[in-house]
């Protein structure tokens, strides 16, 4: 068999195989008009490598035109589908050029049809059997036509179109696909260009073969579509396992992950985040994260939600603030909440990740209440030294109001009875009695244990300063300490625990009275001042005792740290914990004379109020 | 209420209280009132020492715990000042160490508050009679004491030796004179002491812490 016939069936072949796989691809996948243009390229590449054979084969000059006069449709249709691959795949390529081939060629065609026997001869007079390859091959004798210039012209033009859109893709980057598919057409559109004109002109004598120029445009083109499909796959494949491993990593998450769209609809949830709503994953998929949130705040959420996704970035939700989510059965969950913002193609997403710390609030609930029992502890403690000074400030009136009494008794066993001056004295038992109760008052006060965190009251420092006094009034007699205050006017109230702030005060003021004592202070004063200072309420015990020595300054509030023989070194510590607790802070300072001052400064109501 | 001299009865005894608190204070001494007793009150020591006069008599009520100037100080001051007013203190709860110490200085009783009527009575009036009594004897002292300044030096060694009980002969020998000098001196000094016995003599001179030179 012809070895001619062999290669060049082959190279029909090819062709239409590529041509028919690629047609299939388009037809599964109809956007995709790149695969369609290749198709269209290899078929034409087929029909011309047919005719290509058909021509070495044909013995008649007539037969010879009638069949070259075909062959310009077929590179019409290649041409084209070249352009526009190029164009569509490539996305380069200067738009006038790629018109005016394609208006050129098309020109080629018509004038094809109109002159006989084509465009490129203008008469065929001989066809001549030539030996090549040891067969042989026709190959035409005759004129060539000067419209066959409009052919050249018309090829120059799409190299030079193809040169350009290869240089643009180069300069992209893309230097795989420029020389791929920019680099394979240009040379082998010059080959084809060089073989017509040479063989027209007569100027070699062999048959066409250009189809095998078409067929490695061809190879080319389906090698780089290829190549495109094998990494899409791998990209997908890559994607998949992405998205598995996330979906994994999501699910695996030891807190509940929910991930919401720009409308507030939840597109993702964990199997945490089912556990901590009550929901199952289908109830909560597609539905607004609103349900999520309890019917109280959700009016604010909402608004939250607006301006976050004004102004995305991860961070965590309501800082310093207690948040809370809303289970299926309708209970709240006290939770902390971290956004991260996940920008997509489909805008943006919210991935919150929400830890239910009720565990944490009971802990936290468990130390405040022991933070509350050692409170009270101390401050029975303190009381109790402070028994004598008590009872003694309950004789007064006591001794008082008997006395009254009794000589009311005697009063009346007068023949003449002074009612002014019985009626004097049942005024000044009453008062008394009150005052009694008043210490009384105080002292349950001080004694009663009450509820952790129960009593934030709005608190005159002032006032809590003079209770104070009030209090320790027989105890400093008896100690020998005067005591001075100077004190701030319209003083601003700060929020706290009235009770826990005259234990400070009083352990302040104790703790005060002792160091004068250790040091045998010469002149026992006591000063105790309030000023507002910085937006803040701040309070000061001055005494005239040894000073605390520098080592031990940061140490005096530690638990059980103490110099005394006797103490338990929990005065300061509750002191610290207490003013901890109302956010103030407490420190102390040695004086440029003798003697340490305690300072405790609280926030004033108004300042650095939550929102 | 106004502290100072209440009904003053400079004929008869005065009850000065001292306390720190008015109400206390007004209270002990309307119960004093109501006894009929003369009453003065003052809301400070210092308050009392400005307006201490030592010819009154009576007693003083006196809180134990008071700011600044204490009652024991007040004790101390008017011991000083050889006041004859008995203290009747009155304590409150775990004054115990300011009692004892009270108590080693003269304190004429102790009373805890509050005060039953009838203690707090009977304890001022037997201080007031205390003080009566120790007045009365301190008069009599008084009296001795100018008897014995208005004897003449040679008149004082005599009742010294009188008082021992030597004789006569025994006294003119010790002290280089003749036995009739001797005699006429005894009876100067008789005369003056107001006596008429030697037995009379040596009590009153006892009395007054004088011991016979009896070697």
């Amino acid at each position: 068999m012809s070895w001619i016939t062999i290669v060049w069936s082959i190279n029909v072949g090819a062709c239409l195989t590529l041509a028919t796989m690629y047609l299939a691809v388009w037809c599964r996948e109809r956007q995709s008009f790149v695969h369609l243009l290749f198709s269209c390229i290899a078929a034409s590449a087929a029909l011309i490598a047919a005719y290509e054979l058909q021509l070495i084969r044909a013995d008649t000059p007539e037969a010879y035109g009638a069949i070259l006069r075909w062959r310009p449709l077929s590179t019409w249709v290649l041409v084209l589908s070249l352009v526009a691959f190029t164009r569509l795949y490539l996305r380069a390529g200067r738009s006038w050029m790629a018109l005016s081939a394609c208006g050129l060629q098309t020109l080629t065609v018509i004038v094809n049809f109109v002159f006989t026997p084509n465009l490129y001869y203008g008469e065929i007079t001989a066809v001549r059997q030539i030996p090549w390859g040891g067969e042989t091959a026709s190959i035409p004798l005759g004129t060539p036509s000067p419209w066959s210039l409009l052919n050249q012209a018309t090829l120059l033009l799409l190299l030079a179109f193809f040169v350009d859109a290869t240089i643009t893709v180069w300069r992209r980057g893309d230097r795989e696909r420029a020389l791929i598919v920019g680099g394979t057409t240009t040379f082998f559109g010059a080959i084809v260009a060089a073989q017509f004109a040479l063989v027209i002109l007569g100027i070699i004598e062999v048959p066409f073969f250009a189809s095998f120029a078409y067929l490695g445009i061809v190879v080319a083109l389906g090698y780089q579509l290829c190549n495109d499909a094998v990494r899409a796959a791998d990209l997908a494949s890559e994607l998949q396992v992405g998205e598995e491993r996330f979906r994994r990593v999501v699910e695996a998450a030891p807190s509940a992950m929910i991930m919401v769209n720009h409308e507030g609809q939840i597109t993702l949830a964990n199997l945490q985040a089912e556990k901590t709503f009550g929901y199952s994953r289908e109830e909560l998929l597609g539905r607004p994260i609103e349900m999520l949130v309890p019917e109280r705040l959700r009016s604010g959420y909402r608004d939250f939600r607006h301006d976050y996704l004004c102004h995305p970035q991860a961070r965590p939700m309501g800082a310093e603030q207690e948040l809370f989510g809303q289970r299926k059965d309708g209970s709240e969950v006290p939770v902390e909440i971290g956004l991260s913002p996940i920008h997509t193609s489909n805008g943006p997403l919210v991935l919150a990740s929400i830890v239910d710390i009720t565990q944490r609030k009971l802990a936290e609930l468990e130390a405040a209440r022991q933070h509350h029992d050692l409170a009270h502890l101390a401050r029975v403690s303190t009381v109790g030294e402070l028994s004598n000074s008590l009872a003694h400030e309950l004789t007064h009136p006591i001794t008082a109001i008997l006395s009254n009494a009794q000589a009311a008794q005697r009063f009346l066993a007068h023949d003449d009875v002074d009612l002014d001056e019985v009626r004097d004295i049942l005024n000044d038992i009453v008062t008394q009695d009150q005052r009694a109760g008043e210490v009384i008052h105080r002292l349950r006060l001080l004694l009663r244990k009450g509820e952790p965190q129960a009593q934030c009251d709005d608190v005159d420092l002032n006032e809590v300063i003079r209770d104070v006094v009030k209090l320790m009034r027989s105890d400093l007699i008896n100690r020998n300490v005067t005591v001075d205050t100077d004190l701030a006017q319209n003083l601003p109230a700060v929020t706290g625990d009235r009770v826990q702030l005259q234990q400070v005060l009083l352990n302040l003021m104790v703790n005060g009275c002792e160091a004068m004592a250790d040091h045998y202070s010469s002149e026992c004063r006591l000063l105790i001042a309030s000023q507002l200072q910085n937006g803040a309420v701040r309070v000061s015990v001055t005494d005239r005792g040894g000073g605390i020595p520098e080592k031990n300054m940061e140490q005096v509030f530690e638990r059980f740290f103490t110099t005394k023989k006797e103490g338990m070194g929990l005065g300061l510590s509750v002191c610290r914990t207490i003013i901890d607790a109302h956010r103030g802070k407490i420190w102390a300072t040695n004086n440029v004379g003798s003697g340490a001052t305690f300072h405790f400064r609280l926030p004033f109501v108004g300042v650095g109020k939550r929102q | 209420m106004i502290t100072g001299l209440l009904m003053p009865a400079p004929l008869g005894p005065t009850v000065f209280i001292v306390d720190d608190d008015e109400a206390v204070r007004k209270a002990v001494s309307r119960l004093l009132r109501s006894a009929g007793m003369a009453v003065a009150v003052f809301a400070s020591p210092g308050e009392f020492l400005a307006q201490y006069d030592p010819v009154t008599s009576g007693c003083v009520v006196l809180d134990i715990t008071m700011p600044d100037f204490d009652g024991l100080q007040l004790q101390a001051t008017l011991g000083e000042k050889g006041s004859m007013l008995p203290i009747i203190f009155l304590t409150g709860h775990g004054d115990v160490s300011k009692s004892v110490q009270a108590m080693k200085r003269g304190a004429f009783d102790f009373l805890s508050k509050p005060v039953k009527d009838k203690d707090l009575l009977t304890a001022v009036r037997a201080a007031i009679e205390r003080n009566a009594v120790a007045r009365q004897q301190q008069a009599q002292l008084s009296a001795i004491r100018a008897r014995l300044d208005s004897l003449t030096p040679r008149e004082r060694e005599v009742l010294e030796h009188v008082v021992s009980g030597k004789l006569n002969k025994q006294i003119a020998g010790d002290l280089g004179i003749t036995k009739a000098t001797v005699k006429m001196h005894r009876a100067h000094v008789m005369a003056k002491m107001g006596v008429q016995s030697v037995a009379e003599l040596a009590r009153l001179t006892e009395r007054c812490g004088i011991r016979g030179n009896g070697q």
